[in-house]
């Protein structure tokens, strides 16, 4: 077992290096105990079902593989997603798997995630008079165009590279904040031209 | 205004399915709404659709084959989209396929995850051909990038994957679902609604 690592993690580090040989559906249990140091029962006493062995080597790869930069306002948001599709490109196997957790039938209580706390807080800041209906509205819409399902779809549906489907992400991040870029359109401008 | 059956090769799949093979995957869909996708045994399978365990493995080899084969079967059957006239009937379209897939929220979870297996998963954009045509109907002046953006973002939001986020993220009811998804898909037909023909 590696070092200073619990159980569990040393599972999910495990099962996300098999991930570079092998699909996730082919990883046994088995392997993985033998991989860690313990028995097969063992890795099903940490994750009793597939679904939660499955979510728990996305979130062990998003905090490891694809950490979210922070960000408080759109230019960060939209420059963040960018580098995240990037990223997704160099390590798919890892983003296809991240991609399957989000759409899975949840195993436990569903909670939000970082991410989508992150946004809505960035849009109740910077735009305190927007309604609750049109927040939600638009922080949905964006937090799904930002997500690992769409950079997951874009690929595989329709043959994107990670600067297409951030060219698409663009497009639509203008077309769902509508009016509210209006506000930002300065900050928007410089921020391409840095290099976005 | 009925449209031909879309030509995506896993709706036509779904479409030639034999007698045997509905039952299987019917049976399938069945179980995973009692006891989720784990712990479903093809002998139980074959026991709720009639037939031997055999024929189930004779049909579909692999627990994965047989749910790919099973989500395409649920997208086609219990999921079915009405076919759109125009482009800019696509956020009602969209609206009613959310209230259909948080009636069956298992079975829309299947549908969405099998289609996010890259290449060997379930296709996860069909109605992508459609969507194409209605746009280079309706609004052939779009420029190449302007166009791919458009269909792409509407294929991305006429799909379980976008019940299952709204749903996950921010617990929205059925309502607000199909309302934050049809207005999403508005917002992305906003700069083409004047320039059609």
């Amino acid at each position: 077992m590696a070092e200073g690592v619990d159980t569990p993690t040393a599972i999910l580090a495990h099962a996300a290096a098999a991930l570079r040989e092998h699909p996730f559906d082919d990883i046994s249990y088995r392997t993985l105990g033998d991989a860690v140091g313990v028995s097969e029962r063992t890795v099903y006493r940490h994750f009793p079902t597939r679904s939660h062995l499955l979510e728990g080597v996305a979130g062990w790869i998003e905090s490891t593989e694809f950490p979210l930069p922070p960000f408080v306002t759109i230019p960060q948001f939209r420059d963040a997603s960018r580098a995240r599709f990037h990223a997704f490109d160099a390590s798919p196997a890892f983003a296809f798997v991240c991609a399957r957790a989000a759409t899975i039938s949840p195993t436990g209580e569903a909670e939000p995630t970082f991410l989508t706390r992150a946004l809505v807080a960035m849009l109740a800041t910077n735009h305190p008079s927007l309604n609750e209906r049109d927040l939600h509205r638009v922080a949905a819409a964006l937090r799904y165009f930002a997500s690992p399902p769409f950079w997951a779809r874009m690929r595989t549906g329709f043959d994107m590279s990670a600067s297409q489907i951030s060219d698409v992400f663009d497009r639509t991040l203008v077309e769902i904040l509508g009016d509210l870029v209006i506000l930002r359109e300065t900050e928007m401008g410089a921020s391409r031209r840095d290099g976005g | 205004m009925t449209m031909p059956a879309t030509s995506d090769a896993e709706a036509q799949a779904a479409n030639e399915v034999s007698r045997t093979q509905e039952a299987i995957l019917a049976a399938y869909a069945e179980l995973i709404e009692e006891l989720g996708t784990d712990d479903v045994s093809f002998r139980l399978i074959a026991r709720r659709a009639g037939v031997g365990e055999r024929t189930v493995f004779r049909n579909y080899a692999t627990r994965v084959d047989l749910l790919l084969a099973t989500a395409a079967w649920i997208e086609d059957r219990i999921f079915p989209r009405q076919d759109s006239a125009s482009v800019f009937d696509m956020p009602l379209a969209i609206r009613a396929a959310m209230e259909s897939y948080d009636q069956r929220p298992e079975l829309a979870h299947v549908v969405a995850e099998t289609t996010m297996r890259g290449i060997s998963g379930a296709a996860p954009s069909p109605g992508r051909a459609r969507l194409e045509q209605m746009v280079d109907a309706e609004i052939p002046s779009l420029e190449d990038a302007e166009r791919i953006a458009i269909v792409a973002a509407l294929a991305h939001l006429d799909s379980a994957a976008t019940w299952v986020t709204f749903r996950r993220e921010f617990g929205m009811s059925r309502r607000d679902i199909a309302d934050a998804a049809a207005w999403a898909a508005e917002a992305v037909l906003d700069p083409v609604r004047s320039r059609v023909g």
